[in-house]
């Protein structure tokens, strides 16, 4: 479609504020952590650093036990997605695949447990860490995550494996293929995509978490990410230097994961609204 | 769903049709066992005990006792709960309203014939993928008042003299704690709106303008009427979102200044694990189900009758 040269530089100079207004959070994490402690105290803010130095990233080594909150929220998320994802396939597959009773309404309850929030769960969830002996062990949040993690995979993934062809399974059938043969050579690697993207999609879901983490641990070696992060402010006294390090750490990994699935992610979404 | 068969009968050809039925049947079940065994144990059966606890004096470390409706009849008395709902409107209300127009404009722009369209996607699409609880820490250094940088930009822009108390004012705050949620928020819309945008054809606008019709008429009559499903569909989701966002004012105000942006979430927590009140704070979180229930009735409607992923 033509456009006016007017409109042109309208369109590009409105999409040049929304940048910015979409990066400079962004960049002010990065500007303050690569600062030194005096340069981010300043009344005025300094809009790049005098000397980029990594002071901040070695306070959070030193002063702040962020390599265990690292450490725990990797194990914490790999578990969980794995396990998630291997569960929620099985029975995605069911779903998209098999005819049976009452599939409407095991597709309704997936969706419901999906959109749950978390601010109603949360009480029942602690307590139910709690008599389970887990309270204060990143074991409580693994077992507890999959309450977010496996209603998601399974809804991407029916949409995923709705999407494959009935054909293809026929005639791996016909050829004498059993269903859960056809499942598992067929069907599965034909979504790997979409199985990779939901397995990391569900990590960054639960590496982002805070919620559960703050209601079931207090123990700071088993604090995972986001609780290191608000550990970093006690009272009103906020160390800015190592949190917004801390928080350009803890954003790398899920960026470039988004990065990666996006594709497939988009593609999810749009399988569904385009129709 | 869409596919009603899932193959057609000619494709099984040795076996009788009704034991077919009931093997898939037993293997639907048997393969999805794990996933509802553990979505039972762990989310619906501490739900309900979490309901039958509403209806009780349970505190954390105590027994408790039936009280009935008490929990519930003494938030109806009580303002500060009232207030929390008022809030909760607010921040949800406004919070919404914004993130679907901007997410809109946002679609809108990336729709168009630009350079480098999927580099600026990727750009825009960044604040929805960092963890929200960085988001919250950088936007409450954004707003510091002591070597904050946003007043100090609206200062060098002689929009105002003296750094704002984005946070520290009853009357300032809210706004604040919205505009975080709208910064999160945005390229969800904004994505799936674009999504929706990219399905309505080129010949539509074409057939359009050869009709006449300027940007304006094409806007209201072809592409409106394009996205309006995935639209309210999205805003219905986000909605459910907004409503019950925790992180985002806890960090931020612990629903402060003076109770300003004391939402529902934050009081429940606030009940339950500062004042202890277990019953209370449950019963908090169950005053939202019915509103819950009927958005999430919403999109389940919508979405399974496309069989249309929420996400």
């Amino acid at each position: 479609m033509k456009t006016s040269p007017f409109q042109q530089t309208l369109l590009y100079l409105i999409l040049a504020v929304m940048v910015v207004c979409a990066l400079f959070p962004i960049y002010w994490m990065l500007n303050t952590s690569l600062k030194l402690p005096q340069e981010v105290y300043n009344i005025a803010p300094t809009y790049f650093p005098k000397r980029v130095v990594f002071t901040a990233y070695q306070q959070l080594v030193d002063k702040f036990q962020f390599l265990v909150n690292i450490k725990n929220s990797v194990i914490v998320s790999v578990v969980v997605s794995v396990f998630s994802i291997l569960v929620s396939m099985l029975a995605a597959y069911a779903i998209s695949k098999l005819q049976f009773k009452g599939r409407g309404m095991i597709s309704k309850l997936i969706l419901y447990a999906y959109l749950m929030p978390h601010a109603v769960l949360f009480i029942p969830l602690y307590i139910f860490v709690t008599t389970m002996g887990l309270s204060n062990s990143i074991w409580g949040l693994i077992v507890i995550y999959p309450t977010i993690t496996i209603p998601y995979a399974t809804w991407m993934l029916i949409s995923y494996f709705g999407s494959i062809p009935v054909a293809i399974e026929e005639a791996a059938m016909i050829d004498g293929c059993s269903r859960l043969e056809a499942m598992v050579k067929i069907v599965f690697p034909l979504a790997a995509p979409g199985i990779a993207a939901t397995a990391i999609f569900a990590f960054t879901l639960c590496w982002s978490e805070y919620l559960y983490a703050l209601v079931v641990i207090s123990d700071s070696a088993q604090k995972t990410v986001t609780l290191g992060l608000s550990d970093m402010v006690v009272g009103d006294v906020f160390s800015w230097g190592p949190l917004m390090g801390g928080s350009i750490v803890a954003s790398i990994p899920v960026v470039i994961m988004y990065l990666v699935s996006s594709r497939y992610l988009v593609g999810g979404m749009t399988l569904g609204s385009v129709k | 769903m869409t596919h009603s068969k899932v193959y057609p009968d000619a494709a099984v050809p040795r076996r009788a049709q009704p034991s077919k039925a009931r093997q898939d049947g037993l293997l639907a079940y048997l393969l999805m066992s794990p996933a509802l065994l553990y979505l039972l144990v762990v989310m619906a059966v501490p739900f309900l005990w979490a309901l039958y606890t509403s209806f009780t004096d349970k505190t954390i470390g105590a027994p408790a006792h039936f009280i009935g409706l008490q929990n519930y009849l003494s938030l109806l008395t009580d303002p500060g709960f009232w207030q929390a709902v008022r809030n909760t409107l607010l921040f949800t209300a406004g919070a919404v309203i914004a993130k679907v127009i901007f997410g809109m404009a946002m679609a809108l722009v990336l729709n168009q014939n630009i350079r480098f369209r999927n580099f600026f996607r990727v750009l825009l699409f960044l604040p929805w993928t960092i963890p929200s609880i960085v988001s919250v820490f950088t936007w409450q250094w954004l707003y510091s008042d002591v070597g904050g940088v946003l007043s100090d930009l609206l200062m060098r822009l002689h929009l105002i003299e003296s750094p704002l108390p984005w946070l520290a004012s009853p009357s300032l705050a809210m706004f604040s704690v919205i505009l975080v949620n709208v910064w999160r928020g945005v390229p969800f819309v904004g994505i799936a709106v674009l999504a929706g945008l990219q399905s309505i054809s080129h010949d539509q606008h074409e057939a359009a303008m050869i009709d006449g019709a300027g940007m304006l008429a094409r806007f209201r009559h072809i592409t409106l009427p394009g996205v309006r499903e995935v639209t309210l569909l999205t805003a219905v989701i986000t909605t459910i979102w907004t409503l019950n966002d925790f992180e985002i004012i806890w960090l931020l105000t612990r629903g402060g200044p003076a109770n300003a942006t004391q939402v529902l979430s934050t009081l429940s927590y606030t009940e339950g694990f500062l004042n202890l009140h277990i019953g209370k704070a449950i019963a908090i979180a169950v005053v939202t189900l019915p509103a819950l229930i009927w958005l999430i009735n919403y999109v389940t409607r919508r979405s399974l009758s496309d069989s249309n992923p929420a996400h």
